[in-house]
Protein backbone atom coordinates (compact mmCIF):
# COMPACT_ATOMS: atom_id res chain seq x y z
CA UNK A 1 0.00 0.00 0.00
CA UNK A 2 1.86 2.97 -1.24
CA UNK A 3 0.36 6.28 -0.02
CA UNK A 4 0.87 10.09 -1.29
CA UNK A 5 3.17 12.66 0.30
CA UNK A 6 0.91 14.51 3.30
CA UNK A 7 3.63 16.75 3.98
CA UNK A 8 6.78 17.68 1.96
CA UNK A 9 9.39 19.98 3.53
CA UNK A 10 12.24 21.27 0.45
CA UNK A 11 15.44 23.23 1.71
CA UNK A 12 13.59 25.01 4.35
CA UNK A 13 16.04 26.95 6.89
CA UNK A 14 14.50 29.20 9.80
CA UNK A 15 16.53 31.75 11.90
CA UNK A 16 15.06 33.83 14.90
CA UNK A 17 16.14 37.21 15.90
CA UNK A 18 17.37 37.02 19.79
CA UNK A 19 17.62 39.71 22.47
CA UNK A 20 21.23 40.98 21.93
CA UNK A 21 19.73 41.26 18.66
CA UNK A 22 21.88 38.92 16.29
CA UNK A 23 20.67 36.08 14.42
CA UNK A 24 20.49 32.25 15.54
CA UNK A 25 19.99 29.86 12.78
CA UNK A 26 17.43 27.57 14.22
CA UNK A 27 17.27 25.05 11.07
CA UNK A 28 18.80 25.07 7.88
CA UNK A 29 18.00 23.03 4.47
CA UNK A 30 15.89 20.44 6.55
CA UNK A 31 14.40 18.31 3.76
CA UNK A 32 12.21 15.34 3.93
CA UNK A 33 8.60 14.00 3.35
CA UNK A 34 5.56 12.67 5.27
CA UNK A 35 3.66 10.00 3.75
CA UNK A 36 0.01 9.12 4.44
CA UNK A 37 0.19 6.42 7.39
CA UNK A 38 3.68 6.84 8.57
CA UNK A 39 5.22 8.18 12.25
CA UNK A 40 7.97 9.64 11.61
CA UNK A 41 10.70 10.85 14.44
CA UNK A 42 12.98 14.01 14.81
CA UNK A 43 15.43 13.43 17.02
CA UNK A 44 18.37 15.57 18.49
CA UNK A 45 19.64 17.55 21.35
CA UNK A 46 17.56 20.40 22.76
CA UNK A 47 17.72 23.47 21.03
CA UNK A 48 18.17 21.66 17.11
CA UNK A 49 15.30 23.26 16.00
CA UNK A 50 12.51 19.99 16.64
CA UNK A 51 9.69 22.40 17.89
CA UNK A 52 10.58 25.14 14.95
CA UNK A 53 9.80 22.49 12.59
CA UNK A 54 6.68 21.17 14.34
CA UNK A 55 5.33 24.86 14.10
CA UNK A 56 6.43 25.67 10.20
CA UNK A 57 4.12 22.13 9.75
CA UNK A 58 1.26 23.86 11.68
CA UNK A 59 1.56 27.04 9.51
CA UNK A 60 2.34 28.72 12.50
CA UNK A 61 5.51 30.17 11.38
CA UNK A 62 6.94 30.62 7.93
CA UNK A 63 10.19 29.19 6.55
CA UNK A 64 12.84 32.14 5.65
CA UNK A 65 13.60 30.16 2.74
CA UNK A 66 12.57 26.96 1.15
CA UNK A 67 8.81 25.47 1.19
CA UNK A 68 6.61 23.81 3.51
CA UNK A 69 4.14 22.14 1.30
CA UNK A 70 0.98 20.15 2.20
CA UNK A 71 -1.51 18.39 0.41
CA UNK A 72 -4.68 20.19 -0.59
CA UNK A 73 -7.50 17.78 0.57
CA UNK A 74 -10.08 19.63 1.23
CA UNK A 75 -9.39 19.97 5.15
CA UNK A 76 -5.58 19.58 5.97
CA UNK A 77 -6.29 19.68 9.97
CA UNK A 78 -3.61 19.79 12.58
CA UNK A 79 -3.38 17.34 15.80
CA UNK A 80 -0.86 18.94 18.35
CA UNK A 81 0.07 17.30 21.81
CA UNK A 82 2.59 19.45 23.96
CA UNK A 83 5.16 18.66 25.75
CA UNK A 84 3.79 19.81 29.26
CA UNK A 85 -0.24 18.46 28.24
CA UNK A 86 -1.31 22.55 28.06
CA UNK A 87 -4.96 21.98 29.26
CA UNK A 88 -7.32 24.66 30.04
CA UNK A 89 -7.71 24.53 33.90
CA UNK A 90 -10.80 25.69 33.91
CA UNK A 91 -12.04 23.34 31.84
CA UNK A 92 -13.36 19.83 32.74
CA UNK A 93 -11.77 16.98 30.82
CA UNK A 94 -14.98 16.00 28.19
CA UNK A 95 -14.66 19.70 27.56
CA UNK A 96 -10.66 20.05 27.48
CA UNK A 97 -11.20 16.50 24.65
CA UNK A 98 -14.16 19.22 22.84
CA UNK A 99 -11.95 22.08 22.32
CA UNK A 100 -10.99 21.33 18.47
CA UNK A 101 -14.88 20.68 17.62
CA UNK A 102 -15.59 23.74 19.20
CA UNK A 103 -13.17 25.98 17.02
CA UNK A 104 -13.49 24.24 13.85
CA UNK A 105 -17.43 24.32 14.53
CA UNK A 106 -18.05 20.60 14.23
CA UNK A 107 -20.72 19.30 15.93
CA UNK A 108 -20.13 15.55 17.05
CA UNK A 109 -20.42 15.27 20.60
CA UNK A 110 -19.92 11.39 20.32
CA UNK A 111 -16.40 11.84 19.14
CA UNK A 112 -15.46 13.25 22.06
CA UNK A 113 -16.55 10.27 24.30
CA UNK A 114 -15.18 8.07 21.87
CA UNK A 115 -11.82 9.44 22.04
CA UNK A 116 -12.11 9.78 26.12
CA UNK A 117 -12.98 6.22 26.21
CA UNK A 118 -9.75 5.08 23.87
CA UNK A 119 -7.57 6.94 25.81
CA UNK A 120 -8.90 5.00 28.85
CA UNK A 121 -10.43 7.96 30.90
CA UNK A 122 -14.16 6.92 31.29
CA UNK A 123 -15.23 8.03 34.44
CA UNK A 124 -13.26 11.06 34.67
CA UNK A 125 -15.58 13.56 32.10
CA UNK A 126 -16.03 15.91 35.02
CA UNK A 127 -13.14 15.95 36.52
CA UNK A 128 -10.58 19.27 36.27
CA UNK A 129 -7.06 18.73 34.71
CA UNK A 130 -5.68 19.66 38.49
CA UNK A 131 -7.45 16.62 39.71
CA UNK A 132 -5.68 14.21 37.19
CA UNK A 133 -2.02 12.99 37.72
CA UNK A 134 0.41 14.25 34.97
CA UNK A 135 0.31 10.73 33.03
CA UNK A 136 -3.79 11.01 32.79
CA UNK A 137 -3.16 15.14 31.91
CA UNK A 138 -1.22 13.27 28.83
CA UNK A 139 -3.92 11.49 27.95
CA UNK A 140 -6.46 14.07 27.71
CA UNK A 141 -4.05 15.74 25.83
CA UNK A 142 -3.77 12.52 23.29
CA UNK A 143 -7.83 12.94 23.04
CA UNK A 144 -7.86 16.55 22.33
CA UNK A 145 -5.12 16.13 19.82
CA UNK A 146 -7.13 13.51 17.79
CA UNK A 147 -10.68 14.22 18.42
CA UNK A 148 -11.46 16.05 15.34
CA UNK A 149 -9.69 13.85 13.40
CA UNK A 150 -6.41 15.94 12.28
CA UNK A 151 -4.65 14.88 8.71
CA UNK A 152 -1.63 15.10 10.59
CA UNK A 153 -0.35 14.61 14.06
CA UNK A 154 2.23 16.66 15.78
CA UNK A 155 4.06 15.25 18.85
CA UNK A 156 6.41 17.41 20.49
CA UNK A 157 8.23 15.66 23.39
CA UNK A 158 4.66 14.21 24.52
CA UNK A 159 6.04 12.42 27.37
CA UNK A 160 9.03 14.46 28.97
CA UNK A 161 8.58 14.97 32.70
CA UNK A 162 6.61 11.89 33.07
CA UNK A 163 8.03 8.77 35.58
CA UNK A 164 9.47 5.98 33.57
CA UNK A 165 7.02 3.20 34.00
CA UNK A 166 4.09 5.69 33.11
CA UNK A 167 5.66 6.72 30.38
CA UNK A 168 6.17 3.19 28.68
CA UNK A 169 2.11 2.26 29.52
CA UNK A 170 1.32 5.79 27.27
CA UNK A 171 3.89 5.11 24.77
CA UNK A 172 2.34 1.60 23.92
CA UNK A 173 -1.65 2.75 24.44
CA UNK A 174 -0.28 5.77 21.97
CA UNK A 175 1.26 3.11 19.38
CA UNK A 176 -2.61 1.38 19.85
CA UNK A 177 -4.15 4.08 18.88
CA UNK A 178 -1.98 5.62 15.84
CA UNK A 179 -2.58 2.30 14.72
CA UNK A 180 -5.94 1.84 14.82
CA UNK A 181 -6.96 5.13 13.63
CA UNK A 182 -4.29 4.95 11.14
CA UNK A 183 -2.72 8.67 12.03
CA UNK A 184 0.04 10.21 10.21
CA UNK A 185 2.47 11.88 12.48
CA UNK A 186 5.60 13.60 13.37
CA UNK A 187 7.22 12.45 16.72
CA UNK A 188 9.95 15.50 18.41
CA UNK A 189 11.69 13.66 20.87
CA UNK A 190 15.37 13.24 22.59
CA UNK A 191 14.49 9.98 23.73
CA UNK A 192 16.53 7.88 21.37
CA UNK A 193 14.00 4.55 22.40
CA UNK A 194 10.94 6.41 22.31
CA UNK A 195 11.62 7.19 18.73
CA UNK A 196 12.15 3.65 17.86
CA UNK A 197 9.25 2.38 19.64
CA UNK A 198 7.15 4.91 18.06
CA UNK A 199 8.07 5.71 14.37
CA UNK A 200 8.34 3.95 11.22
CA UNK A 201 11.34 6.57 10.38
CA UNK A 202 14.03 8.16 12.55
CA UNK A 203 15.13 11.13 11.56
CA UNK A 204 19.00 12.12 13.46
CA UNK A 205 19.43 16.07 13.74
CA UNK A 206 22.35 17.60 14.70
CA UNK A 207 22.25 21.21 16.25
CA UNK A 208 24.02 24.88 15.46
CA UNK A 209 22.59 24.80 13.12
CA UNK A 210 19.77 22.56 13.26
CA UNK A 211 19.93 19.79 10.21
CA UNK A 212 19.12 16.51 9.45
CA UNK A 213 22.35 14.12 9.48
CA UNK A 214 20.88 11.06 9.13
CA UNK A 215 17.87 9.08 8.03
CA UNK A 216 17.43 5.59 10.17
CA UNK A 217 14.46 3.04 9.36
CA UNK A 218 13.38 0.97 11.69
CA UNK A 219 13.47 -2.75 10.91
CA UNK A 220 10.37 -3.86 13.54
CA UNK A 221 6.91 -4.63 11.88
CA UNK A 222 4.15 -1.97 11.44
CA UNK A 223 2.23 -3.18 14.30
CA UNK A 224 4.41 -3.30 17.76
CA UNK A 225 4.19 -5.06 21.04
CA UNK A 226 5.97 -4.01 24.06
CA UNK A 227 8.06 -7.11 24.31
CA UNK A 228 10.22 -6.03 21.16
CA UNK A 229 11.67 -3.36 23.30
CA UNK A 230 13.79 -6.12 24.91
CA UNK A 231 15.04 -7.37 22.07
CA UNK A 232 18.03 -7.71 19.39
CA UNK A 233 16.36 -5.68 16.21
CA UNK A 234 15.27 -2.85 18.61
CA UNK A 235 18.45 -2.07 20.71
CA UNK A 236 20.76 -2.57 16.97
CA UNK A 237 18.06 0.40 15.74
CA UNK A 238 18.78 2.37 18.96
CA UNK A 239 22.39 1.61 18.48
CA UNK A 240 22.71 3.05 15.42
CA UNK A 241 20.69 5.98 16.15
CA UNK A 242 22.95 6.50 19.20
CA UNK A 243 26.58 6.35 17.22
CA UNK A 244 24.70 9.17 14.88
CA UNK A 245 24.39 11.25 17.84
CA UNK A 246 28.41 10.64 18.35
CA UNK A 247 26.88 9.36 21.91
CA UNK A 248 28.84 6.14 21.81
CA UNK A 249 32.61 8.17 21.09
CA UNK A 250 34.63 8.62 24.08
CA UNK A 251 35.13 12.00 24.95
CA UNK A 252 36.36 14.50 27.83
CA UNK A 253 33.93 16.83 29.70
CA UNK A 254 34.50 19.90 27.54
CA UNK A 255 32.70 23.46 27.80
CA UNK A 256 30.72 24.17 24.77
CA UNK B 1 -26.82 19.25 57.79
CA UNK B 2 -26.40 18.93 61.29
CA UNK B 3 -23.06 16.86 59.92
CA UNK B 4 -22.04 20.16 58.00
CA UNK B 5 -22.06 22.09 61.02
CA UNK B 6 -20.83 20.17 63.05
CA UNK B 7 -17.66 19.51 60.56
CA UNK B 8 -17.32 23.50 60.20
CA UNK B 9 -17.30 23.32 63.80
CA UNK B 10 -14.45 21.11 64.30
CA UNK B 11 -12.73 22.74 61.44
CA UNK B 12 -13.26 26.59 62.63
CA UNK B 13 -13.10 26.59 66.39
CA UNK B 14 -9.73 28.39 66.56
CA UNK B 15 -11.29 31.03 64.82
CA UNK B 16 -13.95 31.56 67.31
CA UNK B 17 -11.57 30.47 70.08
CA UNK B 18 -8.88 33.16 69.07
CA UNK B 19 -11.56 36.05 69.04
CA UNK B 20 -13.55 35.21 72.03
CA UNK B 21 -9.71 35.04 74.35
CA UNK B 22 -8.99 38.96 72.26
CA UNK B 23 -12.68 40.07 73.23
CA UNK B 24 -12.20 39.30 76.84
CA UNK B 25 -8.67 40.37 77.23
CA UNK B 26 -9.92 43.61 75.79
CA UNK B 27 -12.76 43.60 78.29
CA UNK B 28 -10.22 43.21 80.96
CA UNK B 29 -7.75 45.79 79.83
CA UNK B 30 -10.45 48.30 79.48
CA UNK B 31 -12.83 47.54 82.80
CA UNK B 32 -9.62 47.59 85.49
CA UNK B 33 -8.81 50.83 83.89
CA UNK B 34 -5.21 49.71 82.42
CA UNK B 35 -6.17 51.68 79.16
CA UNK B 36 -8.73 54.51 80.38
CA UNK B 37 -11.84 53.33 79.18
CA UNK B 38 -11.88 56.61 77.22
CA UNK B 39 -9.59 55.83 74.77
CA UNK B 40 -10.56 52.29 75.18
CA UNK B 41 -14.29 51.32 75.69
CA UNK B 42 -15.07 48.02 76.41
CA UNK B 43 -16.83 45.81 73.84
CA UNK B 44 -20.15 46.09 76.24
CA UNK B 45 -19.93 49.58 76.42
CA UNK B 46 -19.59 49.52 72.80
CA UNK B 47 -22.69 46.79 72.44
CA UNK B 48 -24.60 49.28 74.30
CA UNK B 49 -23.73 53.07 72.99
CA UNK B 50 -24.52 51.10 69.62
CA UNK B 51 -28.55 50.07 70.95
CA UNK B 52 -28.90 53.07 73.07
CA UNK B 53 -27.43 56.31 71.47
CA UNK B 54 -29.85 58.62 69.31
CA UNK B 55 -28.05 57.69 65.96
CA UNK B 56 -29.34 56.07 63.06
CA UNK B 57 -26.58 53.59 62.36
CA UNK B 58 -28.87 52.29 59.37
CA UNK B 59 -29.25 54.58 56.98
CA UNK B 60 -25.02 56.01 58.08
CA UNK B 61 -24.06 52.79 56.84
CA UNK B 62 -26.32 52.84 53.66
CA UNK B 63 -24.87 56.39 52.63
CA UNK B 64 -21.32 54.81 52.97
CA UNK B 65 -22.40 51.22 51.55
CA UNK B 66 -23.42 53.33 48.32
CA UNK B 67 -20.17 54.99 47.77
CA UNK B 68 -18.25 52.01 48.00
CA UNK B 69 -20.67 49.73 46.01
CA UNK B 70 -20.99 52.43 43.03
CA UNK B 71 -17.16 53.47 43.37
CA UNK B 72 -16.68 49.76 43.15
CA UNK B 73 -18.36 48.76 40.40
CA UNK B 74 -17.22 51.79 38.35
CA UNK B 75 -13.66 50.82 39.08
CA UNK B 76 -14.58 47.15 38.02
CA UNK B 77 -15.63 48.65 34.85
CA UNK B 78 -12.91 51.03 34.14
CA UNK B 79 -10.39 48.49 35.22
CA UNK B 80 -11.05 45.65 33.27
CA UNK B 81 -11.76 47.76 30.17
CA UNK B 82 -8.53 49.30 30.64
CA UNK B 83 -6.83 45.80 31.22
CA UNK B 84 -8.39 44.85 28.35
CA UNK B 85 -7.14 48.14 26.00
CA UNK B 86 -3.58 47.51 27.67
CA UNK B 87 -3.38 43.82 26.92
CA UNK B 88 -4.14 44.41 23.50
CA UNK B 89 -2.14 47.00 22.09
CA UNK B 90 1.45 47.41 23.16
CA UNK B 91 1.32 51.00 22.14
CA UNK B 92 -1.73 51.69 24.40
CA UNK B 93 0.31 50.12 27.05
CA UNK B 94 2.91 52.91 26.78
CA UNK B 95 0.64 55.62 26.75
CA UNK B 96 -2.16 55.39 29.32
CA UNK B 97 -0.04 53.01 31.86
CA UNK B 98 1.84 56.08 33.29
CA UNK B 99 -1.20 57.83 34.15
CA UNK B 100 -2.47 54.65 35.79
CA UNK B 101 0.83 54.72 37.94
CA UNK B 102 0.63 58.34 38.52
CA UNK B 103 -2.47 58.23 40.04
CA UNK B 104 -1.67 55.51 42.26
CA UNK B 105 2.05 56.89 43.21
CA UNK B 106 -0.40 60.68 44.49
CA UNK B 107 -1.56 60.13 47.65
CA UNK B 108 -5.49 59.79 47.61
CA UNK B 109 -5.58 61.59 51.29
CA UNK B 110 -3.66 64.53 49.44
CA UNK B 111 -5.70 64.51 45.93
CA UNK B 112 -9.35 64.32 47.72
CA UNK B 113 -9.77 68.24 48.37
CA UNK B 114 -8.51 68.90 45.03
CA UNK B 115 -11.46 66.21 43.61
CA UNK B 116 -14.21 68.02 46.25
CA UNK B 117 -13.32 71.45 44.21
CA UNK B 118 -13.46 70.03 40.90
CA UNK B 119 -16.16 67.71 40.80
CA UNK B 120 -18.17 69.82 43.77
CA UNK B 121 -18.87 68.71 47.25
CA UNK B 122 -21.38 65.49 46.68
CA UNK B 123 -21.43 62.32 46.20
CA UNK B 124 -19.77 62.23 42.77
CA UNK B 125 -16.28 63.35 44.46
CA UNK B 126 -16.70 60.25 47.31
CA UNK B 127 -17.30 58.21 44.27
CA UNK B 128 -14.57 58.94 42.37
CA UNK B 129 -12.10 59.03 45.24
CA UNK B 130 -12.86 54.57 46.21
CA UNK B 131 -12.97 54.17 42.50
CA UNK B 132 -9.09 56.23 42.75
CA UNK B 133 -8.06 53.41 45.25
CA UNK B 134 -9.68 50.44 44.05
CA UNK B 135 -9.33 50.13 40.01
CA UNK B 136 -5.38 49.95 40.43
CA UNK B 137 -5.13 46.82 41.66
CA UNK B 138 -8.15 45.41 39.24
CA UNK B 139 -6.01 46.34 36.37
CA UNK B 140 -3.22 44.91 37.56
CA UNK B 141 -4.51 41.45 37.92
CA UNK B 142 -6.53 41.47 34.75
CA UNK B 143 -3.54 42.83 32.66
CA UNK B 144 -1.35 39.77 33.94
CA UNK B 145 -4.16 37.27 33.90
CA UNK B 146 -4.83 38.28 30.28
CA UNK B 147 -1.19 38.11 29.18
CA UNK B 148 0.57 35.67 31.05
CA UNK B 149 -1.10 32.73 28.82
CA UNK B 150 0.19 29.22 27.75
CA UNK B 151 2.11 30.28 24.61
CA UNK B 152 1.17 26.23 23.42
CA UNK B 153 -2.33 26.97 23.77
CA UNK B 154 -2.33 30.09 21.70
CA UNK B 155 -0.34 27.61 19.20
CA UNK B 156 -3.19 24.91 19.71
CA UNK B 157 -5.72 27.51 18.58
CA UNK B 158 -4.32 28.62 15.92
CA UNK B 159 -3.43 25.81 14.47
CA UNK B 160 -6.93 25.34 13.90
CA UNK B 161 -7.62 28.66 12.25
CA UNK B 162 -8.88 30.41 15.35
CA UNK B 163 -8.33 34.19 15.32
CA UNK B 164 -7.26 36.43 17.86
CA UNK B 165 -10.81 37.05 19.15
CA UNK B 166 -11.67 33.21 19.46
CA UNK B 167 -8.17 33.26 21.36
CA UNK B 168 -9.33 36.14 23.34
CA UNK B 169 -12.32 35.03 24.69
CA UNK B 170 -11.27 31.07 24.94
CA UNK B 171 -8.15 31.71 26.91
CA UNK B 172 -7.17 34.61 27.80
CA UNK B 173 -10.41 35.74 29.51
CA UNK B 174 -10.87 32.33 31.47
CA UNK B 175 -7.44 32.71 31.95
CA UNK B 176 -7.57 36.23 33.27
CA UNK B 177 -10.06 35.26 36.23
CA UNK B 178 -8.06 33.95 39.08
CA UNK B 179 -5.73 37.23 38.67
CA UNK B 180 -8.62 39.20 38.04
CA UNK B 181 -10.19 38.16 41.59
CA UNK B 182 -6.82 38.83 43.38
CA UNK B 183 -7.33 42.23 41.83
CA UNK B 184 -10.63 42.50 43.09
CA UNK B 185 -10.20 41.33 46.15
CA UNK B 186 -7.39 43.91 46.85
CA UNK B 187 -10.03 46.41 45.14
CA UNK B 188 -12.83 46.10 47.48
CA UNK B 189 -10.76 46.89 50.32
CA UNK B 190 -9.26 49.83 49.13
CA UNK B 191 -12.97 50.70 48.09
CA UNK B 192 -14.15 50.85 51.63
CA UNK B 193 -11.03 52.81 52.75
CA UNK B 194 -11.64 55.24 50.39
CA UNK B 195 -14.96 55.71 50.83
CA UNK B 196 -14.07 56.71 54.87
CA UNK B 197 -11.08 58.80 53.69
CA UNK B 198 -13.49 60.63 51.28
CA UNK B 199 -16.15 61.03 53.99
CA UNK B 200 -13.47 62.46 56.60
CA UNK B 201 -12.67 65.22 53.62
CA UNK B 202 -15.93 65.97 53.20
CA UNK B 203 -19.40 64.96 54.29
CA UNK B 204 -22.81 65.06 56.26
CA UNK B 205 -23.68 61.72 56.90
CA UNK B 206 -22.08 57.91 56.56
CA UNK B 207 -19.53 56.33 58.99
CA UNK B 208 -16.77 57.82 58.05
CA UNK B 209 -18.77 61.36 58.95
CA UNK B 210 -20.20 59.84 62.16
CA UNK B 211 -16.33 58.61 63.15
CA UNK B 212 -14.70 62.53 62.38
CA UNK B 213 -17.87 64.43 64.26
CA UNK B 214 -18.29 62.02 67.47
CA UNK B 215 -14.46 62.38 67.62
CA UNK B 216 -14.43 65.81 67.49
CA UNK B 217 -17.20 66.06 70.36
CA UNK B 218 -14.92 63.67 72.49
CA UNK B 219 -17.64 61.12 72.30
CA UNK B 220 -15.06 57.94 71.29
CA UNK B 221 -16.81 54.81 72.09
CA UNK B 222 -19.45 56.16 69.12
CA UNK B 223 -16.53 56.48 66.68
CA UNK B 224 -15.88 53.11 67.99
CA UNK B 225 -19.47 51.57 66.92
CA UNK B 226 -18.78 53.05 63.63
CA UNK B 227 -15.75 51.45 63.18
CA UNK B 228 -16.77 47.65 64.66
CA UNK B 229 -19.47 48.86 61.72
CA UNK B 230 -17.13 49.78 59.17
CA UNK B 231 -15.11 46.42 59.93
CA UNK B 232 -18.17 44.36 59.72
CA UNK B 233 -19.19 46.05 56.37
CA UNK B 234 -15.67 45.22 54.72
CA UNK B 235 -15.35 41.65 55.65
CA UNK B 236 -19.03 41.14 54.30
CA UNK B 237 -18.16 42.76 51.68
CA UNK B 238 -14.86 40.81 50.69
CA UNK B 239 -16.46 37.43 51.54
CA UNK B 240 -19.14 38.41 48.46
CA UNK B 241 -16.38 39.06 46.46
CA UNK B 242 -14.38 36.05 47.64
CA UNK B 243 -17.91 33.63 47.45
CA UNK B 244 -18.29 34.91 43.54
CA UNK B 245 -14.79 34.19 42.41
CA UNK B 246 -15.29 30.65 44.28
CA UNK B 247 -18.40 30.37 42.19
CA UNK B 248 -17.27 31.37 38.54
CA UNK B 249 -13.95 29.18 38.97
CA UNK B 250 -14.93 25.33 40.23
CA UNK B 251 -11.51 24.09 39.03
CA UNK B 252 -9.77 26.12 41.80
CA UNK B 253 -12.38 24.29 44.54
CA UNK B 254 -10.83 20.75 43.74
CA UNK B 255 -7.45 20.02 45.43
N1 LIG C 1 10.51 32.47 19.17
C1 LIG C 1 11.86 32.36 19.19
N2 LIG C 1 12.63 33.47 19.30
C2 LIG C 1 13.96 33.38 19.34
N3 LIG C 1 14.65 32.22 19.24
C3 LIG C 1 13.95 31.08 19.12
C4 LIG C 1 12.52 31.08 19.09
N4 LIG C 1 12.09 29.81 18.97
C5 LIG C 1 13.19 29.04 18.91
N5 LIG C 1 14.32 29.80 19.00
C6 LIG C 1 15.70 29.30 18.93
O1 LIG C 1 15.78 28.41 17.86
C7 LIG C 1 16.52 27.27 18.20
C8 LIG C 1 15.68 26.02 18.02
O2 LIG C 1 14.62 26.02 18.98
P1 LIG C 1 13.57 24.84 19.11
O3 LIG C 1 12.89 24.64 17.82
O4 LIG C 1 12.72 25.15 20.27
O5 LIG C 1 14.50 23.59 19.44
P2 LIG C 1 14.14 22.18 20.10
O6 LIG C 1 12.65 22.03 20.06
O7 LIG C 1 14.84 21.17 19.26
O8 LIG C 1 14.67 22.18 21.48
C9 LIG C 1 17.00 27.47 19.63
O9 LIG C 1 18.31 27.97 19.61
C10 LIG C 1 16.05 28.50 20.16
O10 LIG C 1 16.68 29.29 21.14
MG1 LIG D 1 11.30 21.82 21.70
Amino acid sequence: MKLGALVTLKDVSKSYQSITGDRIQAVKNISFQLDEGEVVALVGPSGCGKSTILRMIAGLEKPDSGAVEEVRSERFLIGYIFQDSSLMRWRTVYNNVKVPLEILGINKPERVQKMIDMVGLSGFEKQYPNELSGGMQRRVSIARALVHEPTVLLMDEPFTGVDEITKELLQTDLLYIIGGLGVTGVLVTHDVEEAVYLADRVLVMSAHPGTIIEEVRVPLPKTREPVMRTQEPFNLCCKEIRDKLHLLTPRRPETR
Amino acid sequence: MRKNVWAFAKKEWPVAASLAIVLVVWQFISQTGIVRSFLLPAPTQIISAFQHSRVDWLSNTLVTLNEILVGFAVAVVIGISLAILISLSPLARKMVMPYIVVSQVLPTVAIAPIIYIILGFDNTSRVVLVLLISFFPIVLGTVTGLTDVDQNLIYLLKSLGAGKVKIFYKVRLPNSLPHMFVGLRIGITGATIGAVIAEFVSSNSGLGFLITTSLTNFDTTLSYVAIVILTFLGLVLYGAVELTGRLLMPWLRSR
